[in-house]
């Protein structure tokens, strides 16, 4: 997702909001990685230094990768990453001699979305299962139309792709026919616009897609189908939720110690609803 | 030295010029040895415009069948806008403007509803440097034939070889005939050019100034190859070379700034010529 | 040494240098791309790159064959080029030899335009509006597939290939057309028989200049092609292209692991496919001038 159009419209709004703030003066926080976060970060930065104007924090997406090797060769002071950090990442900081510290600034549910013409309306997380495996592949077989089913998936770079797939798919492959899609906004407008259509796409994109598409009930096993709202996801009901989080190396410090303070407090926590996520507390 | 010449000049030639010429004169018919000849292109007074420039004025004259007729002229006035006239070739660039008619064949080519592609195959033309096309010799001298549907192997063959033979050429390039026509001498693409002209079966060929870039043994090759023609053909060359006029044409006609003004046997202009202008470019006076 | 040769060799060094940049960031960057390929090879060997499936985020098996997205970079291509051809040639053409100078005045700004474009804006209009056009069609179940991808790309490749198919065009002597003429041809026969021929290298350089920038073009078939790496030639199936693979897995992989070794041989493979296009192209082109056309 490196030059995604997230990025470049997050990095114009960005550069728009920031007012082409100097991104080398030494006081400067640096904040890189995941484009999901991109969005989320760039507002609390923007409150952040309302409130210490003599501040200046940079928020650069990437990917959630880019972001943790720029923690690992010092160009970023803080990591966002919507997966969590690999085995082979926390070593490389543990042999640079810091600890990894992690921080779960605020939680996303994934949405299962499809055309609203579809007349299903839930689905368990098996049958979810089986149809992004490729198992099942027309709507038949869970009451639907004769028809096959057309599927869209996040890229396999993206960490929404792995945590989809470790939650969901129980750890198998995705169909190799699915198709994989660099943004959640390109799977709201492909699945508006297919019929057969099914994909997955953050909460805050469930929000405000509308009525172009339908969020399925989740079911886990014999419980309760459940909706995808910021409700849900809060009190755990809803089963396809996840962490966002924050990375730095070592404790952070200074500047960036109050910026992790921030997003974590009442304040940040309200900006992180505000944004279609869902705070942590 | 035609240039600078021409710009000395003084005003008064001019003046002399225009009382020579007189508006009302009927075309100007030839006759050799006392016997009219059959005339293939007549030209009724011609006017011709650049844009808002004319660059023919008036002219009037017939030109004989299976004759040669040599233009001359001093630069500028107009022999090349002449010829390109008789097959319509100034068409081709913009606001140009034609008056007054040309014959050829008993028809009038400027005429609404004629037939261009029929014209130029009747009238073909060799340009003053040589122009062979980038392919092989033989596709040069096959393109007229197949633009005009002519697709069977032999017969195209045939016409090749006998378009080359005419054009004095066979003989040096029957072996090199799927060679590129660029790679032959200027003096051999120039007669290329020529039999690329004869492939289309033309009555009449109009050559512009088709040696001047060639040296004295290709210019004699081109000027044998006239000779030979001329009992075929009629031929209508500009030159600037006086020699060249004497010696191959039959009929000369003198242009000056636009206009015609003695158009005569060849052995009449070079050796008695009826006007004063004549003579002095013939002689090197001007021009 | 007198003042002047010391000045003419001091100059011949500076013009070496600045020459010798270009070979030297050239061998930099594959000493670059082979340093950090190397950990793959050394991981999983050379073999793991000639499966049949792309699966780098996987919990049973991680699969890294380049096979599918080396067929998905060749369809989109090889479709792109072969769409783009007619409308560049026949743009050029008209622009060059048929259009009066006003309406090449009112054509010429919307090439430049299109040409100008940038490629997010263009996948943007082929996700949004293409797609749902090439799926209709075709009826299709989805638009997202290798002929979207190929029509946006030979959309890319048509600025490049009308302009320099043009000053090819352009630079074909007057002469020759009036040599056609003169022998009764008229102005689309003098086109199709003399000026092309004449101006075909030129237009072969431009075809191969436009599949360049398609070959390497990424934000638009990120967008478009579905990126599912499906071996397979058949345009009505997503694919995934080296390029947009690269593009959209650099920068979420774990620095230095098998799957960050293995998109640098990705490039690799681009690279070479790129070098080949351009030897081949190199090749045609002096076979052409040494034969005569037509
Ligand atoms: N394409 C053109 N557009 C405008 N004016 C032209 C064009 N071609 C020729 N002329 C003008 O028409 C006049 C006659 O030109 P033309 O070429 O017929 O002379 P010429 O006798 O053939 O000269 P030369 O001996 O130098 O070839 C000149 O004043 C020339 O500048
Ligand atoms: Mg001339």
């Amino acid at each position: 997702m490196k030059k995604s159009l997230i990025t470049i419209v997050g990095a114009a709004c960005l550069t728009a909001v920031m007012g082409l703030s100097p991104v080398f003066a030494g006081d400067t926080l640096q904040v890189k990685g995941s484009d999901t976060l991109v969005h989320l970060s760039s507002s609390w930065a923007e409150k952040f230094m309302e409130k210490k104007p003599a501040s200046e924090v940079a928020i650069t997406g990437g990917g959630s990768g880019t972001g943790i090797s720029a923690l690992l060769n010092g160009t970023a002071d803080l990591a966002n990453a919507s997966r969590k950090m690999k085995d082979l990442e926390k070593d490389k900081i543990k042999s640079q001699g810091f600890e990894p510290v992690e921080f779960i600034v605020a939680k996303d549910g994934i949405g299962v979305i499809v055309h609203p013409s579809n007349p299903i309306n839930q689905l368990n997380m098996n049958q979810i299962k089986q149809i992004f495996t490729g198992q099942v592949n027309n709507w038949k077989k869970y009451g639907g139309p004769k028809a096959k089913i057309l599927l869209y998936t996040r890229d396999s770079s993206s960490g929404t792709f792995a945590f989809f797939q470790k939650r969901v798919l129980k750890e198998k492959d995705y169909s190799v026919r699915a198709r994989r899609l660099a943004s959640n906004s390109a799977i709201v407008e492909s699945v508006s616009k297919d019929v057969n259509a099914i994909g997955y796409v953050g909460l805050g994109y469930v929000a405000e897609a509308g009525d172009r598409v339908k969020a399925l009930k989740v079911r886990e096993g014999d419980g309760p189908a459940v909706s995808p709202t910021q409700e849900t996801v809060k009190n755990d009901t809803y089963p396809i939720s996840r962490g966002l989080q924050v990375y730095s190396k070592g404790q952070p410090k200074g500047l960036a110690k109050e910026f992790v303070d921030y997003m974590l407090s009442a304040e940040g926590q309200q900006i992180v609803n505000d944004r279609g996520f869902v705070a942590v507390q | 030295m035609v240039t600078s010449s021409l710009q000395s000049r003084p005003a008064k030639v001019k003046k002399r010029m225009a009382q020579d010429r007189q508006p009302e004169e009927p075309p100007k018919t030839v006759v050799k040895d006392g016997k009219m000849e059959n005339e293939i292109i007549q030209v009724k007074h011609l006017n011709f415009y650049y844009g808002p420039s004319q660059a023919l004025f008036d002219v009037s004259m017939s030109i004989p069948e299976k004759r040669v007729t040599a233009l001359i002229g001093p630069s500028g006035c107009g022999k090349s806008t002449f010829i390109r006239v008789l097959n319509r070739m100034n068409d081709i660039i913009d606001n140009t403007r034609v008056e007054g008619k040309i014959i050829i064949n008993g028809k009038d080519i400027y005429q609404p509803g004629t037939d261009v592609v029929t014209l130029r195959k009747n009238v073909g033309m060799v340009f003053q440097k040589s122009n062979p096309f980038p392919k092989s010799v033989y596709d040069n001298v096959a393109y007229g034939p197949r633009l005009h549907g002519l697709k069977d192997r032999r017969k195209l063959d045939e016409v090749v070889h006998r378009s080359l033979e005419r054009s004095a050429l066979w003989s040096e390039v029957k072996d090199r005939l799927s060679d590129s026509a660029m790679d032959l001498s200027g003096g051999q693409q120039q007669r290329l050019c020529v039999a690329r002209a004869l492939a289309v079966n033309p009555n009449i060929l109009l050559m512009d100034e088709p040696a001047s870039a060639l040296d004295p043994r290709s210019t004699t090759k081109i000027e044998d190859l006239i000779g030979e023609l001329r009992a075929e053909y009629t031929i209508v060359i500009v030159t600037h070379n006086m020699q060249q006029a004497a010696r191959v044409s039959d009929y000369t006609g003198f242009f000056y700034e636009g206009r015609l003004i003695e158009f005569n046997e060849t052995r009449k202009i070079f050796t008695n010529p009826d006007h004063k202008q004549t003579e002095d470019y013939i002689t090197g006076r001007f021009g | 040494m007198t003042k002047k040769q010391l000045s003419d060799l001091v100059v011949k060094y500076l013009f070496q240098i600045a020459a010798s940049m270009t070979v030297l960031i050239v061998a930099l960057i594959f000493l670059f791309l082979f340093k950090e390929s190397i950990p793959f090879v050394r991981d999983l060997g050379l073999g793991a790159l000639f499966d049949v499936r792309w699966e780098p985020v996987s919990y049973v098996k991680e699969r890294f064959g380049i096979y599918p997205l080396f067929l998905g970079s060749l369809s989109v291509t090889f479709l792109a080029t072969i769409i783009a051809i007619p409308f560049g040639v026949i743009g050029a053409v008209y622009i060059s030899e048929i259009a009066t100078p006003l309406e090449r005045e009112i054509f010429k700004p919307f090439v430049e335009l299109l040409a100008g474009i940038p490629s997010v804006v263009l996948g943007f209009f082929g996700m949004v509006v293409l797609a749902p056009i090439v799926k209709a069609v075709f009826h299709l179940s989805s638009g997202l597939n290798a002929l979207t991808g190929a029509l946006l790309l030979a959309l890319m490749a048509i600025p490049t290939i009308i302009s320099i198919s043009e000053d090819a065009l352009k630079s074909v002597p007057m002469s020759y057309k009036q040599a056609s003429l003169a022998l009764g041809a008229n102005k689309l026969e003098t086109i199709w028989r003399v000026t092309v021929p004449a101006a075909l290298s030129g237009i072969i350089a431009a075809i191969m200049l436009g599949m360049g920038r398609v070959i390497g073009e990424t934000m638009t078939v990120l967008m478009v092609t579905g990126n599912a790496p499906i071996p397979t030639l058949n345009p009505f199936e997503s694919v995934r292209t080296m390029t947009a693979t690269i593009a959209a897995e650099m920068g979420e992989v774990a620095f230095g692991s098998v799957h960050y070794s293995s998109l640098f041989w990705v490039g690799i493979i681009l690279l070479i496919a790129t070098f080949i296009l351009n030897m081949i192209a190199q090749r045609v082109l002096k076979n052409y001038k040494r034969r005569p056309h037509g």
